[in-house]
């Protein structure tokens, strides 16, 4: 429990210092002036007043994502099996259980909080403590859901972007979500310290060599690694708050539904010109 | 380090088509789905070099999506004051770019397979059709085809990985180099000469 407040404590620290540094060490990005209408509407639809921090922060991220994560992922993903690295995401995202059910009652999805309550039932004992995913194999398949996305179907504006030491790509209101997830997380209050600090350590090991070889291909590929990396984070989290759905969200640019013929990803009045 | 991973991008190493034929099938799920197989068949041929996948790679993209079309809706508002003259240059460096970047990933298709699911019209001119990819031993990636049709013919507009839009990812990532290079298409276009000259 003190370990927790200790942890929680720090981070909100670190989440008050880098708000600092960004406001104080001129890390705000300068508006373009009203008379540049393009410019303007670039930038308001970029949603990223702290893009100097943000990109500072990325940075700061790589350099350590490059020193030791990224090493021990590709070692990670190496030199272990594949089915045993399956079976370590597995037991990472049964332990997600508790929270993705509380989450999907909190949403009011009441056939899903079943689906999660039977999977983690099913997983944990049959499946020998999640490391099996037997559930999806007789036709449950596994969904996810967090704070930051209950938050957004009740409405909550995402806020701007914000690249969070350690955690990456964010925004207040997701960055609220990974903290409200961690006091509603069971694992977090019944478990020793070194079991939380382990899990932490194994999700960050199992997430990276998941998107090894697409991060590579990314930041190869890409002529702006940090703009990429926004666009898609944000676009996953509208995919994730959607629940995979088609485009039921309206402001999805490119979304699919009423979209004005003949734009590829037709949306809000700046869509490319939509003639033959 | 990054909660949400990008595993979405790899499986475009997976949607590929071929060239010869004009496209005329008859819906566009059937469009997608006969594209698929061509792009399979072509692209998983054993000991390709990567100058005759990117050669293949092209002839499919030209095929099977409306290039002219993304690479005006990848400039977004900025198109609208760029001259001809960079228009054009950026719709020839758009495609160079696309394959340069896509065509390298098309090189482990061994067991993956397209299954196409259902077709949603959009709109009188536009269809969404919905498919996946099944790799042997792992969760299928889920990809949505945004289709434009006009006099029976076909072509994609977007590809969408696991509800994420190729066009509007690339959109964004112009728009941010535009900003950053001084707010005019002339930037881009000179990291767009750069990156793909650099291969």
């Amino acid at each position: 429990m003190k370990v927790v407040s200790v942890t929680q404590g720090r981070l909100a620290r670190l989440v008050a210092s880098a708000a600092c540094i960004a406001l104080l060490a001129a890390g705000c990005a300068t508006p373009p002036p009203a008379s540049d209408r393009d410019a303007v509407a670039a930038f308001n639809e970029a949603n990223d007043p702290y893009e100097p921090f943000n990109r500072a922060m990325l940075d700061f991220n790589l350099a350590i994502d490059k020193a030791i994560l990224k090493p021990v992922a590709f070692v990670y993903k190496e030199g272990v099996p594949d089915p045993l690295q399956t079976n370590v995401t597995n037991f990472l995202s049964n332990l997600r259980g508790p929270v993705v059910f509380a989450n999907d009652l909190l949403q009011g999805e009441f056939d899903r909080a079943g689906n999660t309550l039977l999977r983690f039932a099913m997983n944990s004992t049959i499946g020998i403590l999640g490391i099996n995913d037997f559930a999806a194999e007789a036709g449950v398949p596994e969904h996810t859901e967090d704070f930051g996305q209950t938050l957004a179907t009740w409405d909550v504006e995402e806020g701007p972007y914000l690249v969070l030491p350690i955690f990456g790509p964010s925004n207040p209101r997701d960055g609220f979500g990974i903290l409200a997830d961690s006091l509603m997380d069971p694992f977090s209050w019944l478990t020793p310290f070194e079991f939380r600090i382990g899990r932490a350590l194994g999700q960050a090991v199992d997430r990276r060599a998941r998107s090894y070889d697409q991060l590579n291909d990314l930041e190869k590929n890409s002529l702006d690694f940090y703009a990429a990396i926004r666009s898609l984070y944000r676009q996953k989290r509208r995919d994730e708050i959607r629940n995979g759905a088609p485009g039921t969200i309206k402001s999805v640019p490119g979304g699919l539904s009423g979209v004005p013929a003949g734009a590829p990803g037709g949306q809000q009045g700046d869509a490319a010109p939509t003639g033959n | 380090m990054f909660r949400y991973s990008i595993a979405a991008l790899g499986a475009l190493s997976l949607l590929i088509l071929v060239h010869t034929t004009p496209a005329l099938a008859a819906n566009p799920a059937g469009f997608v789905k006969e594209m698929g197989d061509k792009a399979f068949a072509s692209l998983s041929e054993a000991g390709l070099t990567e100058e005759e996948r990117a050669k293949r790679f092209r002839g499919l993209l030209h095929e099977a999506f409306d290039l002219p079309r993304i690479a005006r809706f990848t400039l977004g508002r900025y198109w609208r004051t760029a001259t001809e003259s960079e228009k054009a240059e950026f719709v020839e460096l758009f495609e160079k770019f696309v394959v340069q970047a896509y065509s390298a990933r098309f090189q482990d298709l061994s067991g993956k397979k397209l299954n196409v699911i259902q077709e949603r019209e959009v709109s009188e001119s536009q269809a969404l059709v919905l498919s996946e990819i099944l790799i042997p031993g792992k969760p299928s990636v889920k990809i949505n085809w945004r289709v434009r049709s006009k006099d029976e013919m076909h072509k994609i507009v977007d590809v969408m990985v696991e509800g994420i839009s190729m066009s509007v990812t690339q959109r964004d990532e112009f728009a941010a180099v535009i900003r950053q290079t001084g707010g005019n298409v002339d930037g881009l276009i000179k990291a767009l000469r750069r990156k793909t000259a650099s291969n």
